[in-house]
């Protein structure tokens, strides 16, 4: 008898022990998960460093221009009279392709032009509206609110310039608003907010930045900024002002320390990086450990030019060739631009003339899609530069992109005085006299024909074409049509179900 | 000679179908086997009478299952259940299957699998179980049956359950087999002649210069697919002891499989060990404590499959047959191609393996790309248990509370020398990885039942609690770069490299937790009228706080006509029923913690001295209103047994899903990183299911025929905020090619409709618009006339139109069992239907990438071709780079999957030395399979993999040689 009790009692907890072992249903088990790894939106921005690691993601797009394959760089090269796409095949790359030839449509558009630019635009709309609320320096939020929103006017800066008719969007959108409705705005509005936006926050910039601050924003390359807005707004009088500021004495070093190197081809040697001809310098570097998984996200810090204007299978016959690593053959050169630069000291920095190490038994390559001969030798991939640390060597280049160089604000400087007067002579002849050239006499043409000698291949021709109206007749040969293809196509994604309508005559 | 056969059944706590046969019986094992006296079906919970089911359930019982080759648990399933399909995602060895129970009933692509319930325990697949440990499976296909597993069951509930013995003498069973595969196919590719011609066309065609000076002298070229394809083996083993007595029985078994594949075997193989031992013990007359525990563990590595940008399989495809397998004459290619300072992969005898000249980007010679990929593998090794006691007391109470779970240990361990395998696929740098990750998953249910009968009535009642973990994950991964040896043998994490040279990271899983009670009742009088209702009530962290909850109810109803009284009694019709029910079900599987917003990190930058800077960012747009999708599915029903030999079963149903959860795209001007998941949609599944079988048995000679047929139809209803269409799976340069389109099934293909070839130029300038300008002006002899759908006078993408399904609308089956003396006979067939694939093996942007034999047939001139467009590099008409009906194939296809004629030992014989039966069998494995389909394989998971065949691996048309032996 006392046994079956004893039996039945140890059961009767063995049951009941087992049945706890199962936790109560209640709103607390459901509740104990986390977000590992995330904090929530509403407990960020409490103080300096959440704000200073919010604010390095507004910078993080500064990487559109050489990062990734679907840069701003390599693609507007390849849509001027300087370039062709090149690549492996016609297929290689349906968006850098379609605009060498203008071919370029909405399904050919990729996304990423249109779609990269409005992250680093919603991350500083999120930054600008909760920072405030932070509790550090008052000094230090207004600086990053000011980063914040130059940064944001250079994003829309790019847009606008790219596609023209944009929704301009200055709040963190919220979930439950109506944003598949968002319309389109004025260009006109866009340029007069940005414009605004570099004004008022140039009291709350550092005159200059040093260390490893180098590569932020401060007052000097906001007002070079605020200074191509106005210029491609049509506004002279205001971009010359700014930029008089950023040049100071045209040969000397301005009041932000800005200086023209003496050496033209030094700028492009990869760790050479701050030199103090640079304004708006994009960074890169090998750290990231870039791979293909990665590529052109928000990790990858290489610069991808390099790899995309490297020759294909690329050999060195003699150890006294250039010792490169072998690239992808994007940005052949035109014979055009070939031509033109001969004779200018700056042709040894910006042309690899493979044709001629081919015939001389160098090297030898093999020929990519529109092959000329001759390639892009300013951001050309060299084997010392090669990455030593993991990751792939193709993405890790370390190579910085110059956004704004100082002879680029000298240039557009006298560009926006009017190409005429003895500052705007000065100006030219200063860029001139760096290569030692001698001056020419000032005048819109010899500037059109200076900008496209000292920038070539650094992604600006473009712009310059159609700013001055001259793409129709210089680009005819590759398809170029007037009142088309000044702007690009909005992406076809972006247009389903939105509140966006297509530029005309796409 | 009279051959007597007997069964017994099992205890009366847990009821299930088995077949024994013990050797102290007269027992002859024959392939048909007569149904038991009362079958048991098992539902969620418990079990119940077959002739009492109101729900749609499948029931599939382990000897089914026996004669089906080991290696593939979810196979077990194919063909045998109507309505639910299983579709291999590749032939690789270890590969999973795509399990679908009614079709695609959501958006998402994972969360259209089926629940796995397995002895109790959550788990997500079953490829780690041993198929002879299945004593049998059950789908819960409607919603009356499947509501008691409420927010996780609107795909449907697999329940499997394990052997678990019985009481009376040791039973020893073996089961060995072993056998040889080969590819069943292969494609008609060009040689070397045809392709140097053809590729000189295209170029001709585009008014370029031609590539090959003379194309007669390549003669048949390199044959890469006899390079990738081999012999594949299979060699399986497993043992199993079961018993019992009156308070304790047991199931124990062990097992091994080694399997190879027939693409590049030594670099697709997939073994596996396994172990398991079952017990229940009475531990006093009205408490029972039983454990299930299994331990498995593999290894394996695998080529790429189903992927256009790499891989052996898409490289034998797409290479040129110029490029020799090795170079062994040095006057045939250009010395340019093979970098002396490269390091080149050679052959065993010094030999570089061949670089083609003409095909790049990731096409590489695959006998190369097998060097590099030696010694790389993944392992895993997976434990799975479950534990509980049963109490019955006051007669009719059952208390049964149980702990279950998977802790599963995985990881992969590669070495990557340096090789040159062409200019764009090259890698300087070796590299050693390691990733290794454990994940536990479990849960504990409880249940309390209450069972009486009086007079005609019979009630049973259940209530019951459960709390489930998903999700508890960690891993991490470390690589060391450029150590001091090139070779896997001899690379090891013990070779110290300096800090530049070592890259790590780890990560944690995001957990999910769920909470439930439920709770049914069972009721039937007289067997006649019966009826079922459950609820379920179930709460999931995925969703903000005040969205976790939601119920789910059902309820369903029968009537056994033939056990009234007004029956009259006839030797035709010996039963009918009559069932119908309806039921609520949910969907929680997205990713969690999209109701909230959250800042991340990764949106790095680079400071000033060069430093990566974190930078964070915010995720995505937080959707507070997030909550389950609810899928709504009504089932009617027939079953019906004729001249007590044949059944026959028909079902009609109908699902309906809202609220689908999918992640939304949003224009590119909302800035996040991450899309946000929201209840955006609603889709529709209709069918009909029915299954027949017949069986008899003469004294000699028996025969049992089962077979199972269904018609789906799935229709979209409603997209994220009201498009009409919502681009689906993409192909290289094509864009989207097929949608999910309001009013069409789910993956339909849209593209441009061909409407014949532009045979002269007269035809192209009669093609004109209303307003009498040409519709293709740019046009030549030799193109597609594209159709204009929309009228509209020109060709551009508003004249995509539908093309077709990727979903197979029926879906078949049949199994014959013949057996006449000693030797028996099974027929396993299976087939689809009414779908489409779409057919895309080669690379479009590789302009110079081989083509099939079925090019020979392009135009060439006026009459020349009717349905083969001009070859072209250029393509300006968009014949080969547009999407279209060009590229779609009729899906359909019947296979016989098994044909196996076995021999069993007289008892004479066996007798002799103490065995209780000696089985010897031959089975032929995807012998033929009928077919309209060029690829490789017809079978191409239209759910996951949307109907694209990308070079899926194929499956391998086997012959197996194998023997059951029982004691």
């Amino acid at each position: 008898m006392k046994n079956k009790y004893i039996k039945i009692i140890l059961a009767g907890s063995l049951l009941i022990g087992f049945a706890n072992a199962s936790t109560s249903c209640s709103n607390e088990n459901l509740e104990d998960t986390k977000n590992l790894g995330a904090i929530n939106l509403d407990s960020y921005f409490k103080n300096e460093s959440q704000c200073f690691a919010a604010l390095t993601g507004v910078y993080d797009l500064m990487r559109k221009y050489s990062g990734g394959f679907e840069n701003m760089v390599t693609f507007f090269n390849a849509a001027s009279d300087d370039f062709y796409a090149g690549g492996g095949s016609s297929t290689d790359g349906a968006g850098i392709q379609g605009i060498s030839n203008y071919t370029i449509d909405a399904v050919k558009m990729p996304n990423s032009y249109f779609s990269d630019y409005y992250k680093g635009i919603a991350r500083a709309n999120l930054l600008i509206q909760r920072v405030p609320t932070a509790s550090m320096d008052e000094a230090k939020k207004k600086r990053f609110i000011a980063e914040a929103k130059v940064l944001r006017a250079l994003y829309y800066f790019e847009l606008v310039k790219m596609f023209k008719n944009i929704p301009l969007i200055l709040e963190p959108i919220d979930a439950g608003s109506d944003f598949y409705n968002i319309p389109q705005s004025d260009p006109k509005a866009v340029y007069s907010q940005i414009e605004g936006d570099i004004l008022s926050s140039l009291p709350d910039l550092p005159m200059t930045v040093s260390g490893d601050e180098r590569g932020r924003i401060n007052q000097g390359n906001a007002k070079a900024i605020l200074g191509k807005i106005y210029l491609y707004d049509n506004k002279k009088s205001e971009a010359a002002a700014q930029f008089a500021d950023v040049n100071g004495t045209p040969g000397q070093t301005s009041q932000y320390g800005y200086k023209l190197v003496s050496d033209y081809s030094s700028l492009w040697i990869t760790d050479n990086k701050f030199t103090s001809e640079s304004v708006l310098e994009a960074m890169h570097t090998n750290k990231s450990l870039s791979d293909w998984g990665v590529w052109g996200g928000d990790t990858d810090e290489g610069n991808s030019i390099c790899i995309m204007t490297g020759l294909r299978s690329y050999q060195m016959k003699t150890p006294d060739a250039p010792d490169l690593v072998s690239g992808w053959s994007f940005n052949t050169m035109t014979e055009n631009l070939y031509n033109f630069m001969q004779g200018d000291p700056r042709a040894e920095s910006t042309i690899f003339n493979a044709k001629q190490l081919v015939a001389a038994g160098k090297i030898s390559y093999t020929a990519g899609f529109m092959d000329t001969g001759y390639f892009l030798k300013k951001y050309i991939p060299k084997t010392a530069d090669k990455t030593n640390l993991p990751g792939a060597t193709e993405l890790n280049f370390r190579q910085n992109y110059i956004a704004i160089r100082l002879a680029d604000t000298y240039l557009m400087e006298a560009e926006a005085l009017g190409a005429t007067g003895s500052r705007a002579q000065s100006l030219l002849d200063a860029v001139r006299s760096r290569v030692g050239l001698p001056s020419v006499p000032v005048s819109m043409q010899a500037i059109k024909d200076e900008r496209r000698r000292e920038l070539a291949g650094e992604g600006h021709r473009w712009f310059d074409l159609v700013r001055w109206g001259d793409a129709p007749t210089i680009l005819a040969f590759k398809g170029f049509v007037a009142g088309k293809n000044e702007i690009l196509p909005i992406p076809q994604d972006q247009l389903v179900n939105t509140a966006l309508k297509q530029n005309p005559n796409y | 000679m009279n051959l007597k056969y007997s069964k017994c059944l099992g205890l009366a706590a847990v009821l299930y179908f088995t077949a024994n046969y013990s050797a102290q019986q007269q027992v002859r094992d024959t392939a048909s086997k007569e149904k038991a006296i009362e079958e048991v079906v098992v539902i969620g919970y418990g079990t119940q009478k077959k002739s009492n089911v109101t729900g749609a359930i499948a029931s599939i019982k382990a000897s089914d299952i026996e004669d089906i080759p080991a290696g593939k648990p979810e196979q077990v399933l194919q063909g045998r259940a109507a309505g639910v399909s299983v579709i291999t995602n590749s032939g690789q060895p270890g590969s999973a299957a795509t399990v679908r129970v009614r079709g695609i009933t959501s958006f998402g692509a994972g969360s259209n699998d089926p629940l796995w319930v397995v002895d109790g325990i959550v788990v997500d697949g079953i490829g780690w179980l041993s198929q002879s440990d299945i004593e049998s499976i059950e789908v819960l296909k409607d919603g009356a049956s499947s509501a008691i597993y409420g927010v996780s069951a609107a795909r449907g509930v697999i329940l499997v359950s394990t052997k678990k013995g019985k009481k009376g003498r040791l039973n020893l069973t073996y089961n060995g087999s072993y056998g040889i595969g080969s590819a069943s196919r292969k494609l008609d590719l060009l040689n070397a002649t045809q392709y140097a011609t053809i590729m000189n066309e295209a170029k001709a065609n585009d008014n370029k210069p031609l590539i090959f000076n003379s194309p007669n002298s390549y003669g048949e070229g390199t044959d890469w697919q006899k390079a990738v394809f081999n012999n594949s083996e299979r060699n399986s083993q497993e043992f199993s002891i079961s018993g019992g007595n009156e308070k304790s029985t047991f199931y124990s078994s062990f097992g091994y499989l080694d399997q190879t594949g027939i693409v590049l075997s030594d670099i697709s193989y997939y073994k596996r060990l396994n172990a398991r031992l079952n017990s229940t013990h009475k531990v006093l007359d009205w408490l029972t404590v039983g454990q299930t525990l299994a331990y498995t563990h593999s290894k394996s590595q695998g080529v790429n499959a189903n992927d256009e940008f790499g891989g052996p399989l898409s490289s034998a495809i797409n290479l040129d047959p110029i490029t020799p397998l090795v170079v062994t004459d040095w006057s045939k290619v250009d010395p340019a191609y093979y970098p002396s300072a490269s390091p080149l992969i050679r052959d065993a005898n010094g030999n570089p393996y061949g670089i083609s000249q003409y095909v790049g980007q990731e096409m590489t010679n695959p006998l190369a790309f097998r060097q590099i990929q030696q010694g790389k593998y993944n392992w895993s090794d997976d434990f799975i248990a479950n534990a509980y006691l049963e109490a019955k007391f006051l007669k009719h109470f059952t208390f049964k509370p149980s702990i279950n779970g998977k802790m599963a240990y995985w990881g992969f361990q590669g070495f990557t020398p340096t090789y040159y395998l062409s200019s764009t696929f090259k890698n300087d740098k070796n590299n050693l990885n390691r990733v290794t990750q454990k994940k536990l998953e479990w849960n504990t249910e409880n249940t309390l039942t209450y069972q009486n009968k009086w007079g005609q009535h019979n009630l049973t009642a259940l209530v019951g609690q459960g709390y489930y973990e998903y999700n508890i994950l960690s891993g991490q991964s470390t690589t060391y770069s450029n150590l001091p040896v090139n070779n896997w043998q001899d690379a090891s994490f013990n070779f110290k490299v300096p800090i530049e040279d070592i890259s790590a990271g780890a990560w944690d899983g995001l957990q999910t937790h769920k909470a439930s009670y439920f709770a049914r009742v069972i009721y039937d009088f007289a067997n006649k009228y019966l009826f079922t209702g459950t609820i379920r009530r179930d709460g999931s962290s995925n969703f903000a706080p005040d969205r976790h909850w939601g119920n789910f109810p059902s309820f369903s109803v029968g009537w056994n006509v033939s056990n009234e009284s007004f029956w009259p009694s006839n030797n035709i019709v010996n039963s009918l029923k009559l069932r119908g029910g309806y039921g609520i079900l949910g969907n929680d599987a997205i990713d969690p913690f999209y109701y909230e917003n959250y800042m991340v990190s990764g949106s790095n930058y680079t400071n000033g001295n060069n430093n990566v800077i974190t930078g964070y960012a915010p995720l995505t747009l937080a959707n507070k209103d997030l909550h389950w999708e609810e899928t709504a599915q009504s089932n009617i029903a027939l079953d019906v047994k004729i001249f007590n030999n044949i059944d026959f079963s028909i079902d009609f149903f109908e699902k309906k899903t809202t609220d689908i959860l999918r992640r939304v795209d949003l224009p590119g001007y909302v800035g996040v990183t991450s899309t946000p998941w929201k209840n955006i949609g609603d889709m529709t599944n209709k069918g009909i299911e029915t299954s027949l079988g017949y069986k008899k048995q003469w004294d000699d000679f028996g025969i049992s025929f089962n077979s199972n047929f269904s018609y789906l139809k799935n229709e979209i209803l409603r997209l994220e905020n009201n498009k009409p269409y919502v681009g689906l799976a993409g192909f290289q340069s094509m864009g989207n090619v097929s949608r999910l389109a309001v009013g069409y099934p789910y993956g339909s293909f849209f593209g441009f409709q061909t409407a014949g070839i532009f045979q002269n130029q007269a035809e192209i300038d009669a093609y004109k618009n209303s307003s009498g300008s040409l519709i293709q002006p740019n046009a030549k002899p030799g193109d597609f006339r594209w159709q204009d759908s929309n009228g509209d006078g020109k060709i551009d993408d508003n004249d995509k139109v539908y093309l077709g399904n990727s979903l197979p609308k029926y879906t078949f089956g049949f199994n014959l069992n013949l057996n006449y003396k000693n030797f028996d006979l099974l027929v396993f067939a299976q087939g689809q239907a009414g779908n489409k694939i779409f057919q895309g093996l080669r690379r479009l942007d590789i302009t110079t990438a081989n083509y099939q034999t079925k090019i020979l047939d392009r135009w060439t001139g006026e009459g020349t071709s009717y349905n083969t467009p001009r070859v072209t590099m250029d393509d300006p008409n968009g014949n080969y780079t547009r999407m279209s009906d060009y590229y779609l194939q009729n899906g359909d296809y019947l296979r016989i999957k098994l044909i196996q004629i076995g021999y069993t030992l007289p008892k004479s014989v066996t007798d002799s030395f103490g065995a209780g039966k000696v089985r010897i069998y031959v089975t032929g494995e995807n012998i033929f399979t009928f077919t309209k389909y060029t690829g490789y394989d017809p079978e191409i998971a239209a759910g996951d993999a949307y109907g694209i065949d990308r070079a899926y691996y194929p499956q391998a048309r086997s012959i197996i040689f194998g023997t059951n032996i029982q004691f």
